[in-house]
């Protein structure tokens, strides 16, 4: 099977699991909607209108015409379409997730150089444990810990928020303070792991025939780990950033929470306490499909590191 | 070897030790107010201080420790038999079904872990067992994927071709010849489903929506410590965060102990953490 069928099977299964999820609402939506003393005829009224009245496979055929439609329901809480409710949260945390994982992969590379370069000696034992103690802090430690140190204690940056709501207009470098401590929490979770496998590459590459070739017609150290050795080391780590965005949007979860960053994971949290369904199961399928595509666009990103590697269409 | 041991085991056991024998150790009633001394700073009295209610911070870690536990263990053994049986099915199965239960583990390992958490928190009642239930459901599909891995390996080998050409069925496969085979791997990987167990049982607890109160787990702790965190209160924040920073290290040592670098990149590469 090519990765392209793999891709769509994978597909089909989310939206089967997501049609699973929205059923396993206790009691049915209607009790959700109504409140638990609602009589039996305005549930029986208002399950015709949603649809619930039809048999299961219909109610699975309706599930994907309208997915395929872009149709994920009405928010309980908000009263507007689940898709508008998702796509104006979803943006901002794409912005913050851009900046994290830039973060996280510039503090991955220059740790993961140190590393590999002095892997035997002291200083890559330092390196080693640097990533292994920030590779067990669970990233809403590490959030509340940059909070109470820069926030409350120094006074630095600010711990709440998108923008300075005492301000009439906030500028970028309002916007860019407030980002600073969730984007740094996030690239503190994230940089660990990828610095360790950036480091374990950049080891076994510089002890590679082409390196001694390299080094033997004269070529500077520098200019080999930068132009011979980090194209090579940088795949492995490409691979793990695209297979570990399900862990880092769980990162992303609680950070938002904790910085109160109006983000997809901060209104991922906000609906499961209120209990609003049709958000929940929409964010599921959002977030499993962005994780797909994230994961083909690592592969593709590979295959053009290294021409070597092919994909079966 | 032997120093490699200790190493590999002294976190964890530390831990468990702290969990069960606390109570011994330090008899404080974790519910007992001290209405004299709110967010008192660690002190003879109060080695850890004490929370806004003038509870004693050391005896609610304790036994917040084994509330962790009763909720992350049982999770663990569910999310393990869960893994194994799900791989040890899809290294059997053929090749159509294999397949399709393969593409189905993608899909699931497709979801951030807490999400699902998160909705199914929203959904379920929350008691203990739910929760514990919820944790177990939502951990096993990277074990399932290493235990197929695995097994697809090892089911190409000589010996298994002898076994099966000996009449053997699946069951005594299972039983007699991949189990014991792969139950290093299973047993490192038990270690990491009760280091993510902890993780994802704090990080629901710290998003307030874990077991509900009065039980009182790290992760609510830390969550309440936040709160006071204005006022300078450390000691409410850093002992429950470093206690399940140290599950996980616990863990990861447990996992360094049996598996050389090289390997260890493979193993981690499947099961990365959750939050």
């Amino acid at each position: 099977m090519g990765r392209a069928a793999e891709t769509f099977a994978t597909l089909f299964f989310l939206v089967t699991l997501t049609f699973a999820l929205a059923h396993a609402v206790p009691d049915g939506p209607a009790y959700a909607i109504l409140g638990l003393k609602a009589g039996p005829d305005r549930v029986r009224a208002l399950n015709a209108q949603l649809g619930l009245d039809a048999t299961v496979w219909g109610q699975y055929a309706t599930w994907w015409w309208h997915v395929l439609h872009a149709n994920l329901g009405i928010s309980y809480l908000q009263n507007r379409p689940v898709v508008s409710v998702i796509g104006a949260y979803a943006g901002r945390t794409a912005v913050l997730y851009s900046v994290a994982t830039g973060l996280a992969v510039v503090a991955a590379m220059g740790l993961g150089w140190l590393h590999g370069v002095f892997y035997r000696s002291w200083a890559g034992r330092v390196c080693s444990a640097i990533e292994i103690f920030l590779y067990a802090m669970p990233g809403f430690f590490i959030a509340t810990v940059l909070g109470m140190v820069f926030s409350s204690w120094l006074h630095l940056l600010p711990a709440a928020g998108m923008v300075d709501l005492h301000q009439a207009a906030p500028g970028f470098g309002d916007r860019a303070a407030h980002m600073v401590l969730p984007a740094a929490s996030i690239a503190l979770f994230v940089a660990p792991w990828l610095a360790r496998i950036f480091a374990q590459g950049v080891h076994e590459e510089l002890s590679r025939d082409y390196v001694r070739t390299a080094q033997a017609r004269g070529v500077g150290f520098g200019s080999i780990l930068l132009r011979h050795v980090t194209p090579n080391a940088i795949r492995p780590m490409v691979t793990m950033l695209g297979l570990s965005l399900p862990a880092i949007f769980s990162g992303n979860v609680v950070v938002e929470s904790v910085f109160d960053y109006p983000g997809i994971g901060w209104l991922l949290w906000r609906s499961a306490v209120a209990h609003d369904y049709p958000v929940l199961v929409g964010i599921v399928l959002v977030v499993g499909v962005a994780t797909m595509l994230g994961n083909l666009a690592a592969d593709l990103v590979n295959a053009w590191l290294d021409p070597r590697v092919t994909y079966a269409a | 070897m032997r120093r490699d041991w200790v190493a590999g085991v002294a976190p964890l056991m530390l831990l468990l030790l702290f969990c069960v024998l606390g109570p011994v150790v330090w008899p404080a009633d974790p519910a007992a107010l001290d209405a004299g001394a709110p967010l008192a700073r660690p002190c003879l009295a109060y080695p850890l201080g004490t929370d806004a209610l003038g509870r004693d911070e050391l005896a609610r870690l304790i036994h917040g420790g084994r509330e962790t536990l009763s909720v992350a263990v049982p999770a663990t053994l569910l999310a393990f038999m869960l893994g194994t049986g799900y791989g040890l099915i899809a290294g059997f199965a053929p090749r159509i079904a294999a397949r399709v239960l393969m593409r189905l583990l993608d899909a699931l390992l497709a979801l951030p872990s807490l999400v699902v958490l998160l909705c199914g928190a929203a959904l379920l009642p929350r008691t203990g067992f739910t929760v514990s239930v919820l944790i177990g459901v939502t951990a096993w599909p990277g074990l399932a994927r290493l235990v197929r891995t695995e097994m697809v390996s090892l089911r190409g080998r000589d010996f298994a071709h002898a076994a099966r050409q000996l009449g053997a069925d699946p069951l005594h496969m299972a039983r007699r010849h991949f189990l014991p085979n792969i139950a290093r791997l299973l047993g490192v990987n038990a270690t990491f489903l009760l280091g993510d167990s902890v993780l994802a049982l704090s990080a629901l607890s710290f998003l307030g929506l874990g077991v509900p109160p009065p039980a009182a787990s790290w992760g609510s702790m830390l969550q309440s410590g936040i709160g006071l965190m204005d006022l300078g209160a450390w000691w409410l924040i850093l002992p429950p965060g470093f206690l399940i920073a140290g599950s996980l290290f616990a863990a990861a040592a447990v996992g360094r102990m049996f598996f050389s670098e090289e390997k260890e990149q493979k193993t981690f590469a499947l099961r990365w953490r959750k939050g």
